[in-house]
């Protein structure tokens, strides 16, 4: 799908759906909020709210979402799940472990002695949502059953899959009893089983699984919020990456800037306090290109930008994020929700 | 033989460093292989020049063979491949014990060396040479990496006294292909600054246009398009570019803007960026840049200073 596609439409919808996202909307601004959905003839400039750091309801156990940080997620937008319930994770890990033992012996290169035993659980993922309204998010991950019989604990995570929806209730249309909305799907693995276990939640929870790709225009948004959040020490420096469409040769630009500098650009951009405006995204990206240009009298504006990253989180336009920061989990993935659920909508 | 020249000869041997003395007396080419043989190359340099001396009154020496061995004696670019090679190896194995040197003269103009590093404990790893290639020629030799980065300065080192030069510096170039550097560092491509075959610009009539359209406009198109095609041509010449991967920029500049003034005005400090250009075959990409229309032309001199500066690799600061 053409990037610039996806743009222009869903540019539409926000306008029409958008909210601001803080905790405890009061009742007027929930009125105002379905007002706005209702007038979806005046587009308002979409506007965000910086993420604080401070979102949380419950407080995340750092420890229990740690291993969601610094790893490489292949996203994905997903409809609602029909007729699923958070008591039954014993019976769904019973199925979905009988389905993958039965796929795979059905499947064709199988190695002689190749390890059957595997083991998929699935567990709460306590804290990982905006609000109070939003369904909790849940786990399911694959592990080697050890064969070691010294061995208690479970073996090596394969493969590690995440449902989620973060500040998204507020987005998405009200639905029945019967459905379970958590529009934003992660996954860590080998891409054969991702597909396994989607196909298996297809069949079971009637729902559909669609690869989220980010556009240049969302990536700028990003690149944007996430140098304004605060940060008490950089890990990692602020970096773009464009892909030129020359040919014959492709030709890629990698454009790194110290965080300290980046946060000074934007301060200096930055008006509004405590949020980010389509202007200045606008005017940050700018002064990139401009100083870019002014070097090499190249327009980067005519190139695709594929990939930005930062110390709070990276992300490529093929639907690839890596988490960095545990302050900004939350703020990260509201952002990442709310592109799932534009998605499937 | 007259006294002069034995005189002259006598003082010339004392001259040349014993070390040498073979390979010159060689390439001097007047006493037999025989006579050579029976030189004691070991002895006081008095007594050697006394010997040839001796040989050369047998062969009757001449002005002319006298000045031979002078102009022998002159020559800086007498590069003696047996030499290099041992002192080369000796360095390497006086300082490290255990590595494993070995070479490969490529025609007249090349010699390839393969070294395998080990320490003073530990056996050579065969697995992870480093090549070098080296121009005697020339003041250039080539390096792939080096996977252990603490032997480098004994690598540059060897080279240097080997080839019996003063100082070794690193060029800020690197690429995977060989012959892409050796085209950029020779200067075998051909790069024109002045292009005297002016490509013939187009004719309106060419394109077979009939239509009564603003025709103005399609020329103003047709100028830009002819002007940046042949300002590409003169930045980059016709003929096919040199292969390199990347180009890395690294800049400290002050931010200055023509957009809604007023940004980073005050900020004295530059912005620290890293800037990195990668493609498979990377000047040809930035060649067609600018009829693409993603650059303007001329492109930047940062970017078409690549093959002439003999660089990928920069530091730009604001002067």
């Amino acid at each position: 799908m053409d990037p610039y596609d996806s743009q222009g439409s869903t540019s539409r919808r926000r306008t029409s759906n958008l909210k601001d996202y803080f905790v405890g909307a009061t009742p007027l601004q929930k009125r105002l909020e379905s007002i706005r959905r209702q007038s979806s003839f005046f587009p308002s400039p979409p506007r965000r709210k910086i993420p604080q750091g401070t979102e949380l309801q419950e407080e995340i156990d750092p420890q229990k979402v740690g291993f969601l940080l610094h790893k490489q997620w292949t996203v994905y937008s997903l409809t609602p799940l029909y007729k699923f319930s958070y008591t039954n994770f014993k019976e769904y890990s019973r199925l979905l472990s009988a389905f993958i033992a039965a796929e795979k012996q059905k499947g064709l290169a199988v190695q002689v002695g190749e390890d059957f035993n595997i083991k998929v659980i699935f567990s709460n993922l306590v804290g990982v949502r905006g609000t109070q309204r939003d369904p909790e998010a849940f786990l399911v991950q694959i592990l080697s059953k050890s064969q070691s019989s010294r061995e208690h604990r479970e073996g090596r995570v394969l493969w590690t899959g995440w449902f989620c929806c973060v500040f998204g209730e507020s987005l998405l249309e009200t639905v029945s009893e019967d459905f379970t909305c958590l529009p934003l799907f992660l996954a860590n693995g080998a891409e054969s089983n991702t597909s396994l276990i989607g196909g298996w939640f297809q069949k079971t929870f009637d729902c559909c699984f669609s690869p989220l790709a980010i556009s240049a225009f969302h990536l700028s948004w990003m690149a944007a919020m996430w140098t304004a959040c605060e940060m008490d020490h950089y890990m990692a420096t602020t970096e773009f990456f464009w892909s030129v469409p020359c040919s014959p040769q492709s030709l890629d630009i990698s454009y790194a800037i110290h965080p300290e500098d980046a946060k000074a650009l934007w301060d200096s951009v930055h008006k509004t306090p405590g949020e980010v405006t389509q202007e200045e995204v606008d005017l940050f990206m700018d002064c990139l290109y401009s100083h870019f240009h002014r070097h090499f009298r190249i327009h980067l504006s005519a190139t695709r930008l594929v990939r930005v990253s930062t110390s709070v989180a990276s992300a490529h336009t093929d639907g690839k994020i890596k988490i960095l920061c545990h302050k900004y989990l939350i703020g990260v993935l509201a952002y990442m929700t709310e592109l799932a659920i534009f998605k499937t909508e | 033989m007259d006294e002069n020249v034995a005189e002259f000869i006598r003082r010339s041997i004392l001259k040349i460093p014993l070390c040498e003395m073979k390979t010159i007396l060689k390439a001097w080419n007047f006493l037999s292989e025989d006579q050579l043989q029976t030189i004691n190359f070991r002895q006081r340099k008095e007594f050697l020049a006394q010997e040839v001396i001796l040989m050369c009154e047998e062969k009757c020496a001449r002005l002319d063979d006298m000045a031979l061995l002078d102009i022998v004696c002159e020559d800086v670019d007498l590069f003696d491949m047996k030499w290099f090679q041992c002192s080369f190896k000796k360095i390497l194995q006086r300082a490290l014990r255990n590595v494993t040197v070995s070479f490969r003269v490529d025609g007249k103009n090349a010699v390839w060396i393969r070294i395998a590093w080990g320490t003073q404990y530990s056996q050579p790893n065969q697995y992870k040479p480093t090549f070098v290639v080296y121009y005697p020629q020339t003041p250039y030799a080539f390096i792939s990496s080096c996977h252990l980065k603490s032997n480098v300065p004994l690598l540059h080192q060897a080279l240097k006294v080997a080839s019996k030069h003063h100082q070794i510096v690193q060029m800020d170039l690197r690429s995977r292909h060989l012959d892409s550097l050796k085209a950029i560092v020779f200067r075998e491509y051909d790069q024109t600054f002045e292009s005297h075959n002016s490509t013939v610009p187009l004719q309106e009539g060419n394109l077979g246009l009939d239509m009564n359209l603003d025709s103005n406009i399609i020329h103003e198109n047709l100028e830009e398009k002819e002007r940046i095609h042949r300002v590409t041509q003169e930045t980059f010449g016709a003929h096919p570019q040199p292969q390199l991967e990347f180009a890395q920029y690294k800049l400290e500049t002050k931010f200055k803007s023509g957009i809604s003034g007023g940004i980073l005005a005050d900020r004295k400090e530059p912005l620290r960026c890293l800037i990195k250009f990668s493609s498979p075959h990377l000047l040809e990409a930035l060649k067609s840049l600018a009829p693409a229309g993603i650059a303007d032309a001329p492109l930047s001199p940062l970017l078409t200073c690549i093959a002439n500066k003999k660089m990928n690799y920069f530091k730009i600061r604001d002067k």
